[in-house]
C-alpha cells in the first residue's frame, strides 16, 4: 500500500470569529489528482495556504511526504519536492521570459533548466520579452511552468487555467495528464466543472469550510439522485409538475427538460398521461448541476417551492 | 543544490530588473549629482565643496538603499512574488543580499559620480588615502538605510512605500545637515539631530576630510552601530509578522 504524498485531517482554520476552515479531512497519492470545487470563499485557496504553511492552521494534522508538519515552517528538503502555482503570483514586471525561467531554475538541485522551462511554458516565441507585456494566459503558462521547475512530486495548482483561452485551457490539461502519468501528486482547485471532471481521479466540495461531498467524479454523479427527463409534451407545465417525482421544469422550444427525483416513476406517468410523448431521453445530472446542488444551501426542493 | 548559483542569479537578476526600470534609476543617480553640481560647484567652491562632496554623498547613497527596498520588497509582498520564493527553496538571505547588492551598486556609482565632478569641476583635492576612506565609509554607511527600507518594505503596502519613504528619506536628510551645514542650526536641533544615522555617516565622512564638528570618532561609531542593530531586530521582528499575498 502505498502512503498518500499529502494527507490533512481535521483541519481547522478562524480568522476571528469567523471559521474558514472547519475540520477539512483531504488527502492526495502519487499519480492522483484531487481537485478541490467550492464557490468563492468556501475556503479553497486557505486550506491551500495552510498546507503550505502561508497561513497557521488551528487545529488538525498537515503531514507532507509522510511527515507531519507543524507551523508555518517548510523545510527546504520539502519544498525542494513542491510545485506551487498560485493565484497571486506576479513576477518581476521588468525579467523577461528565459530570465525568470532562468531563476527560478537556480533555486533547485535537480530540476529542469531554463530552455527547458521556456519550452514548457510554449513560451519560445516570446522568451525574451518581459513579463509585463505577457498576455494574461501567457502569465499562467509561465507560472505553472515554474511551478515545475523542481521536477516535484507534489504539485498545487490554485485556479490554473484563469484567465487562459480555450485551447491554452486544453494544453494545461495535457500537462497535468502527463504529470500524473509521472506519478507527481496534484491538488487542483477549480471554479470550471468541466476542468474537474476531465483532470480529477477524486473530487471534493467544498462549502463553507467543509466538505459536502468527496469522490470520483462518476460518485459524485451517482450522489445526486436527480435525472434529467427531456421530451416533447402536449402537457401543461402544471400537470407535467403534477407526475411523481417531478421537482423542476424548463422549456426550450419545443422541447422540454425535467428534473426527477424519481426517473422511473416519473417517466412511466408521463408515457400513461400523454401518449403522444416523443424525443424522451433520460440522462444523469452533469458535473455541474450536481455540484450547484451540493453547494446551494437551499436545496432544489426547497427551491421549486419558493 | 548550489547555493552560490542560487546567490548569483537572485543578485544579478534584481539588479537587472531595478537597472530596467528608469523611474528609480534617473532620480536616484540625478538627485544627487544634480544638487551637488548646483549647491557645491556652481554656488560654492574650495572648502565649501569637500563639505559638500561629503554631506551629497550621504544624501545620495540614502535613496537607492531605502528605496529600492521598501517600494520593490512592498511589491513583490503584494504581488505574491515573493509568496512564490519562499515556497520555493530559495534561501531568504540569498533574497535580502541581492536587494542589498542593488543598493550597494547604486551606493558605488553615485560615489563615482560625485567624486568625479569634484574633482574635475569644483577642484577638490585629498589624498588618495582620503578618497578611499570616504568612499568606504559611504558604503558601509548604506546599512543603516537599507535596513530601514527593508522595514518599511515588510511593513508597508505597495502604493504606500513610496510617500513614506519620503516622508522620512528627505526630512531626515535636512534635520541631519545634508543639505545646510549643521552648524548653522539652532543649538537645540544640532542636539536632535544625534538621533538619525545619518547625521553620523555625514560626521564620519566629514571626519576623513576634517571639516566635521569635532566629537569622538568612536562616539558616532557607536551611535551608527547601535541604530544599525536596532534596525536589524526591527527587520527581523518584521519579517517575522509580514503578510505576503497568498491569494
Amino acid at each position: 500500500m502505498t502512503l498518500p504524498t499529502l494527507q490533512v485531517t481535521g483541519l481547522v482554520k478562524r480568522y476571528g470569529a469567523n471559521t474558514v476552515l472547519a475540520g477539512v479531512d483531504i488527502s492526495v497519492a502519487a499519480g492522483e489528482v484531487l481537485c478541490i470545487l467550492g464557490p468563492n470563499g468556501a475556503g479553497k485557496t486557505t486550506l491551500i495556504s495552510a498546507i503550505l504553511g502561508l497561513v497557521k492552521a488551528d487545529g488538525g494534522e498537515i503531514s507532507l511526504f509522510n511527515q507531519l508538519q507543524s507551523g508555518c515552517q517548510r523545510s527546504v528538503a520539502l519544498r525542494q519536492q513542491l510545485g506551487v502555482m498560485l493565484q497571486i503570483g506576479s513576477l518581476s514586471a521588468n525579467l523577461t521570459v528565459v530570465e525568470q525561467c532562468d531563476l527560478f531554475a537556480s533555486y533547485y538541485a535537480s530540476g529542469y533548466s531554463a530552455a527547458e522551462l521556456v519550452r514548457l511554458a510554449g513560451l519560445e516565441q516570446h522568451c525574451t520579452q518581459r513579463f509585463g507585456r505577457l498576455s494574461g494566459g501567457q502569465k499562467q503558462r509561465l507560472l505553472f511552468a515554474l511551478a515545475l521547475a523542481g521536477k516535484p512530486k507534489l504539485v498545487f495548482l490554485d485556479e490554473p487555467t484563469l484567465g487562459m483561452d480555450v485551447e491554452a485551457r486544453r494544453g494545461l490539461w495535457q500537462q497535468v495528464h502527463q504529470l500524473k502519468q509521472q506519478g507527481v501528486a496534484i491538488v487542483l482547485t477549480t471554479h470550471y466543472l468541466e476542468e474537474a471532471e476531465q483532470l480529477a481521479d477524486r473530487i471534493t466540495v467544498l462549502s463553507q469550510g467543509s466538505i459536502v461531498a468527496s469522490g470520483s467524479p462518476a460518485e459524485l454523479k451517482a450522489l445526486t439522485q436527480y435525472k434529467v427527463i427531456s421530451c416533447s409534451s402536449s402537457l401543461t407545465d402544471a400537470a407535467l409538475l403534477a407526475l411523481p417525482g417531478m421537482l423542476q421544469l424548463k422549456r426550450d422550444n419545443d422541447r422540454i427538460c425535467l428534473h426527477s427525483s424519481q426517473a422511473e416513476q416519473s417517466v412511466k406517468a408521463l408515457l400513461l398521461a400523454d401518449n403522444s410523448v416523443s424525443q424522451l431521453e433520460v440522462r444523469p445530472v452533469a458535473l455541474e448541476q450536481a455540484f450547484l446542488q451540493l453547494t446551494q444551501t437551499n436545496g432544489p426542493q426547497q427551491e421549486h417551492a419558493a | 543544490m548550489n547555493t552560490a548559483r542560487i546567490y548569483r542569479s537572485e543578485a544579478w537578476y534584481d539588479l537587472v530588473s531595478v537597472w530596467r526600470t528608469p523611474g528609480f534609476v534617473l532620480p536616484a543617480l540625478a538627485f544627487p549629482t544634480v544638487f551637488y553640481l548646483f549647491f557645491g560647484v556652481l554656488f560654492n567652491s574650495g572648502a565649501a565643496s569637500g563639505y559638500m562632496l561629503v554631506t551629497y554623498g550621504c544624501f545620495g547613497i540614502m535613496g537607492p538603499a531605502m528605496f529600492n527596498f521598501a517600494i520593490n520588497i512592498a511589491s513583490d509582498r503584494g504581488h505574491g512574488w515573493l509568496t512564490l520564493k519562499r515556497l520555493s527553496p530559495m534561501p531568504v538571505a540569498a533574497y535580502l543580499l541581492a536587494k542589498f547588492g542593488t543598493a550597494l551598486v547604486f551606493s558605488l556609482i553615485i560615489i563615482l559620480l560625485l567624486f568625479s565632478i569634484a574633482v574635475l569641476f569644483a577642484g577638490v583635492q585629498l589624498h588618495s588615502t582620503q578618497w578611499l576612506l570616504l568612499a568606504m565609509v559611504l558604503l558601509i554607511g548604506t546599512v543603516p538605510f537599507a535596513l530601514i527600507g527593508l522595514i518599511l518594505g515588510l511593513t508597508l503596502s505597495e502604493k504606500a512605500a513610496p510617500g513614506v519613504v519620503n516622508l522620512i528619506y528627505l526630512p531626515m536628510a535636512l534635520l541631519s545637515g545634508l543639505w545646510l551645514p549643521i552648524h548653522l542650526f539652532p543649538a537645540l536641533m544640532q542636539h536632535a539631530s544625534w538621533i538619525w544615522p545619518s547625521y553620523h555617516l555625514s560626521q564620519l565622512g566629514l571626519k576623513v576630510i576634517g571639516m566635521d564638528q569635532g566629537y569622538a570618532l568612536w562616539l558616532h561609531l557607536l551611535c551608527l552601530l547601535v541604530s544599525s542593530l536596532i534596525l536589524a531586530m526591527l527587520a527581523v521582528w518584521s519579517f517575522k509578522r509580514m503578510t505576503t499575498a497568498s491569494a
